[in-house]
């Protein structure tokens, strides 16, 4: 969870969140391991990776994908600092979208040509 | 204001540009449905907090955001370059302001049309863009503004190709020879233009009978566009919502008058510099809705000011270098919006002054002419509403400046006649309205004069240049913490010591004379 007053950017890693209730009932209990080019593994909840509609269609299509069966998805075309921003994407949105996020998402100028590639890919 | 010679330009008259500086909103929708997006990062969250929480922004929509910015700001800091700007190809740019900016050619154009249908203003005045690099725009319907300004290498070929960007409200192609009969054929289909701007565009002829059907044009700038003929002039008749009409410097004469005349929705008209005379001004009798008129250096004298006489609502008159005298004045005595005359190089005496002395919505008053005296002051002191009042070359003594207590509200005052020595300094000390003060040319004035004006903090620029002030009276100047311009010139003072001061006690002071 988001402590209150913190920036995203230096919450605890996505990993570690929890759900915290208000559930929506199409939503798959459980965690999905999202993979970056480099292999680094970061751990989500997926109501939280649902924020991609791209995730959202492998997670709940019927028959589900390969990857989803195997609770893991790989990105070999996003590198890990992109794939964490997105993972803390994810949970700022959750939060924002329930009322109990009123700060800024922090985009760092960097990173920004980047992420829009990986945003315009997950459809997020 | 710094220098002592330069003198004259109206400072009211209302701004060409603002127009050019608007920011635009699009209406219909486009790729990643990014039409709802507004212009900057901060914006976005702004628009989508609440009491009540709203959608939340897409990660897509936050990123393009920031690319905006970004690009924004590396323009601003002038580090953009040709390799920079290929990473934002297609990232949904809307504006790119590239005016000014160095290296600017046919390469950057290419990126710029890649924004497509999301870009929706581009600047790219005094480039090097060529026919080829303008014609890449022609895809980018959505566009609504676009500035060429001194785009030599632009040709009427160029222009034309851009016939089909029916939703440009705002086109700037100024100093452009590709504006030509042929070459404004681009404008007949611009159906939604408001503003163009064309002016000294050499080889104007033949090209305005293209502005035909422009319904919506609303303002149009023909300065010094050398070529116009009062023939051309006719095809802005039908021009009904026009309200901007600037024609200085352009050679027209009274023919054309005629065609303004019935374009009563003008609301400024600048006349400057042409060959108006008393005669002419029959035809602005029926303008009832003009608030701005400049007839700078026109042939006009004292009758032709009987035809402004219904022009209830002007509230700027330029009347510099005329033939007008004192006698015509009383012809502006019933103008009770008046905000700003300029009477500066005209014949007006002391005499003529008592017959604006009622106009007590003046805020500005231009009086820079060797004919007034402090008897002519002495008339105008029920004007208290003034905020700026030049009497450069005015004959003000210090007897005189006793009139200017009663300026209280005085936010510029020049008086450099030459007469004004620390006793009539005195009479200033207490306008603490002050931003700007020009007392150069009165070569009695001394470091006495500087200890009386320490006391006007809200000084932003201070001019005391030919005087006898000296570096042992700089030391006054410390409380004048707003000081941004400061000219000393031909005093007894030193670079070195104004240098010393800045460092010392005037942070924000940018501009120095001498340096």
């Amino acid at each position: 969870m988001l402590r209150k007053g913190e920036a995203p950017g230096h919450q605890t890693p996505p990993h570690l969140h929890k759900d915290d209730g208000d559930d929506d009932d199409d939503a798959p209990s459980g965690f999905v391991k999202l993979i970056s080019a480099e292999g680094f593994e970061f751990v989500v909840d997926k109501k939280a990776a649902m924020v991609s509609n791209t995730l959202r269609n492998m997670l709940t299509s019927p028959g589900g994908f390969s990857e989803t069966r195997e609770g893991e998805v790989r990105f070999p075309e996003i590198s890990t600092p992109i794939l964490e921003k997105i993972c803390q994407y994810f949970y700022w949105s959750l939060h924002y979208s329930s009322g109990k996020e009123t700060s800024e998402f922090q985009i760092e100028p960097e990173i920004t040509l980047e992420l829009m590639m990986a945003a315009n890919y997950l459809d997020t | 204001m710094g220098s002592a010679c330069s003198r004259k330009r109206g400072q009211l008259l209302v701004d060409e540009e603002d127009l050019y500086s608007a920011r635009f909103s699009k209406s219909s929708s486009f790729k990643w449905l990014l039409h709802t997006l507004p212009r900057s990062g901060s914006d976005v969250h702004r628009k989508v907090q609440g009491p009540v929480p709203a959608r939340c922004p897409s990660l897509m929509e936050l990123c393009v955001a920031k690319v905006r910015e970004v690009f924004n700001e590396l323009v601003e800091w002038n580090i953009l370059t040709e390799e920079l700007l290929g990473a934002f190809r297609d990232c949904a740019l809307q504006d790119i302001c590239l005016a000014d900016y160095p290296g600017v050619r046919d390469a950057w154009m290419e990126v710029a049309a890649s924004q497509g249908q999301s870009l929706l203003s581009v600047d790219i005045s005094c480039s090097d863009v060529t026919d080829g690099g303008l014609n890449q725009l022609k895809d980018c319907i959505n566009l609504q503004s676009l500035s060429c300004n001194y785009c030599d290498q632009i040709s009427e070929h160029g222009l034309k190709t851009l016939s089909g960007l029916s939703n440009v409200t705002s086109l700037s192609f100024k100093k452009c020879s590709a504006v030509t009969a042929e070459g404004a054929k681009a404008f007949a289909n611009m159906v939604n233009l408001g503003s163009l701007d064309l002016e000294r565009c050499p080889k104007i002829h033949g090209g305005l009978v293209h502005l035909k059907g422009l319904r919506k044009l609303e303002k149009l700038n023909l300065r010094y566009c050398n070529g116009i003929t009062d023939s051309d002039m006719k095809h802005l008749s039908g021009l009904s919502k026009l309200a901007h009409l600037n024609l200085e410097g352009c050679a027209v004469t009274a023919a054309c008058l005629e065609v303004i005349s019935g374009l009563v929705m003008l609301k400024v008209l600048n006349l400057g510099f042409n060959y108006i005379t008393d005669a002419c001004l029959v035809h602005l009798k029926e303008l009832i809705n003009l608030e701005c008129l400049n007839l700078d250096s026109c042939k006009i004298g004292d009758e032709g000011l009987a035809h402004l006489k219904g022009l209830l609502k002007l509230r700027s008159l330029e009347l510099s270098d005329t033939e007008v005298g004192s006698n015509g004045l009383r012809h502006l005595s019933g103008l009770r919006n008046l905000q700003s005359i300029n009477l500066s190089f005209t014949l007006v005496t002391d005499i003529g002054l008592k017959k604006i002395s009622g106009l007590n919505s003046l805020r500005s008053l231009n009086l820079d002419n060797r004919q007034i005296t402090d008897n002519g002051l002495a008339a105008l002191t029920c004007l208290t509403g003034l905020t700026h009042l030049d009497l450069f070359g005015a004959r003000i003594t210090d007897a005189g400046t006793n009139c200017l207590k009663y300026f209280k509200n005085l936010q510029s005052l020049e008086v450099c006649g030459g007469l004004i020595t620390d006793a009539g300094v005195k009479n200033i000390k207490d306008l603490k309205a002050l931003t700007l003060l020009n007392l150069s040319q009165n070569g009695n004035l001394t470091d006495k004069s500087l200890e009386l004006i320490s006391g006007l903090t809200a000084l932003v620029s201070l001019n005391v240049s030919n005087s006898r002030v000296s570096n042992s009276g700089l030391h006054h100047l410390k409380p004048l913490q707003n000081l941004r311009s400061l000219s000393l010139e031909s005093c007894k003072v030193t670079a070195i010591e104004i240098k010393k001061l800045q460092l010392a006690a005037l942070p924000n002071l940018v501009s120095v004379r001498p340096e």
